[in-house]
């Protein structure tokens, strides 16, 4: 029997409306997810990537009881995100991050009692519970400093304190790294790692294919309110024709068809690179290499540049999206 | 880990006292509340003792009252509202609605505090009015005049929990405020009494229940005070009886705005 999913949403379709213009006659519709499936199992860490605009917090938001599907049924814990907010509260983190969201004038610690409190963390624990995030954090010398007086990167670790504040069963972290010094990002990448180690489930939104190749076990790709494809990282790479990635650039256009047939292919991708085109070639298994490329396109090209590379997220993110959008 | 199911019990008490200990941090971290609360009653002291001087011998209470309901209104009202939609501002606006206590008793912390600043309000105006005269005020019964005092605070804040719904219903909460403070101001008796506007405001003004518990505290304070025909009992009655329609309401607004605002998503607006 698969375990019980932590999060499973069923067709979610999310609008926004807004009026604007003299007297707010002018209305505009916002079509933001359009019908988004998907399942989260307990214990992993998922990654929901997607370009700007693409519905990747409001799908948050609406996992996280911020926000109510127009349409569709989405279950977080086996509660009703809809009908029962107010009992999933207690057992679900939220990381939205950024400059905002804090009260800048008070203190580090004092913010987290604010919000231990208001999660109803016991008195007698609250205290102790609060250094410990401190400390899991790197925060505990800056403790008792007023907040305004934090760097972008500390106030990013304060959000993600009071994130899991609570203990948290289920942890969503919007872009966590977002704006943060490579140190620090590695650091938060590794707190990441280490929540999953407690028990935490991670549903991670990011724009850092590397963060999502490196944290997550399995990725979903939003693209214009819809999932796109859903794998694990090596699935999603099947999905774009294989593991081996190989760039040809230099050659007569009407030679594409001498590579379209190359053994191994698996898909072929053109784009215009200057005054000729750029081929990106695909292949699962060891018979497309550069050399074959190479040899495929003769001698007699002096600008002939081919490279060879394992295929990565960044590539699958492109394909996907692009191919969406087109 | 908890157990699923078995999060902490949220304490409604523990939520409404972390709210009022927020209120306190803030107020002492920001020197710009120094104005409404410390330095503007001192200036309505003044102004009030020289507009109503020489009218009567309880022209220092009409002082008093004048000035002291204006100050301890911005403090309670419009600080209650104000509050709300500072947390737009800073973005805390939503993580505090995905906390598990129902914002309410957030707004209900912030309003005993502001109650609280009130009244000190209300007190440096007692304090500037009774040295600028040199004289204590003749208060026909003080014991009722207190109670009448703490009575409007309580009305007052019943129309602040009503404001603060309308701070997270929407971001345009402070202008409509803004256009309807001196209306309310008048209208509902803070500065004189609502007998003196035009017959046909009367009944909009009692409405709020302000207006009810002002009239009162007059009647109980100023001897030969004329205001509405009832008198003081009934005026008791129709303050305790706005105020609790205005309380059961609030609970209603608010958990319909809650609703509202997460089916429109503008809660992060601002």
């Amino acid at each position: 029997m698969p375990p019980d999913p932590v999060i499973e949403t069923r067709g979610i379709r999310r609008v926004f409306e807004s009026r604007k213009g003299f007297l707010f006659t002018e209305k505009t519709r916002t079509e933001a997810l359009r019908g988004v499936d998907l399942r989260v199992d307990p214990g992993e860490i998922f990654g929901l990537l997607g370009p700007n605009g693409a519905g990747k917090t409001t799908l948050t938001k609406i996992l996280s009881t911020l926000l109510l599907p127009t349409s569709g049924e989405a279950h977080v814990l086996g509660i009703d995100v809809a009908r029962d907010p107010q009992a999933l509260r207690p057992r679900i983190g939220l990381v939205l991050g950024g400059e905002r969201g804090l009260y800048n004038r008070i203190s580090a610690r004092e913010n987290l009692r604010y919000f231990a409190d208001l999660f109803g963390l016991p008195a007698s624990l609250r205290d102790r519970r609060i250094q410990e995030v401190l400390d899991r954090v790197g925060l505990t010398e800056a403790a008792d400093r007023r907040v305004e007086e934090y760097s972008r990167g500390m106030k990013q670790k304060l959000h993600l304190a009071r994130g899991i504040l609570h203990r948290p069963e289920l942890l969503f972290l919007d872009e966590p790294t977002i704006g943060l010094d490579p140190k620090s990002a590695r650091e938060t990448r590794k707190l990441v790692r280490s929540l999953v180690s407690d028990g935490v489930t991670i549903f991670l939104t990011t724009h850092y294919m590397f963060e999502a190749e490196e944290l997550c076990q399995r990725l979903a790709i939003l693209s214009k309110g819809k999932i796109v494809a859903r794998d694990t990282v090596a699935g999603l790479r099947r999905l774009v024709g294989g593991d081996t990635t190989v760039e040809a650039y230099g050659f007569e256009d009407s030679e594409i068809d001498r590579l379209r047939h190359l053994p191994g292919v698996g898909r072929i991708l053109t784009e215009e690179f200057g005054p000729r085109l750029r081929l990106t070639l695909r292949s699962s298994g060891s018979e497309l290499t550069a050399e074959s490329v190479r040899a495929a396109l003769g001698s007699a090209h002096p600008d002939l540049m081919v490279r060879e590379r394992r295929t990565v997220l960044e590539d699958v993110y492109l394909d996907l999206v692009e191919e969406e959008a087109a | 880990m908890n157990a699923p199911g078995h999060p902490f019990a949220v304490s409604r008490f523990r939520s409404t006292a972390a709210s009022v200990r927020l209120s306190v941090l803030q107020f002492v971290a920001d020197p710009q509340w120094l104005i409404p609360s410390m330095i503007a009653p001192v200036i309505f002291g003044i102004v009030a003792y020289q507009l109503v001087l020489g009218s009567g011998p309880y022209f220092l209470v009409y002082a008093i009252l004048g000035a002291g309901m204006m100050s301890m209104w911005g403090q309670t009202l419009y600080g209650s509202g104000w509050a709300t939609g500072q947390d737009r501002v800073f973005g805390t606006l939503e993580p505090t609605l995905q906390a598990p206590t129902p914002y309410v008793y957030v707004v209900l912390g912030r309003i005993l505090w502001n109650v609280v600043s009130g009244l000190v309000g209300g007190a440096i105006v007692y304090a500037v009015v009774v040295a600028e005269s040199g004289q204590l005020p003749a208060v026909a019964n003080p014991v009722l005049f207190v109670a009448m005092f703490l009575f409007v605070m309580v009305t007052l804040a019943s129309v602040g929990v009503i404001l603060s719904a309308f701070y997270v219903y929407t971001r345009f909460a402070g202008f409509i405020q803004n256009i309807g403070e001196f209306a309310f101001y008048v209208g509902t008796g803070c500065m004189f009494p609502v007998i003196f506007l035009p017959w046909w405001t009367n009944p909009i003004s009692l409405v709020f229940p302000p207006t009810w518990a002002l009239d009162a505290l007059r009647y109980g304070s100023i001897p030969g005070y004329q205001g509405f025909a009832w008198g003081f009992g009934w005026d008791v009655v129709g303050a305790v009886a706005t105020t609790a329609v205005y309380l059961v309401l609030a609970g209603l607004v608010f958990h319909r705005v809650e609703r509202h605002v997460l089916e429109v998503g503008t809660l992060a607006d601002y």
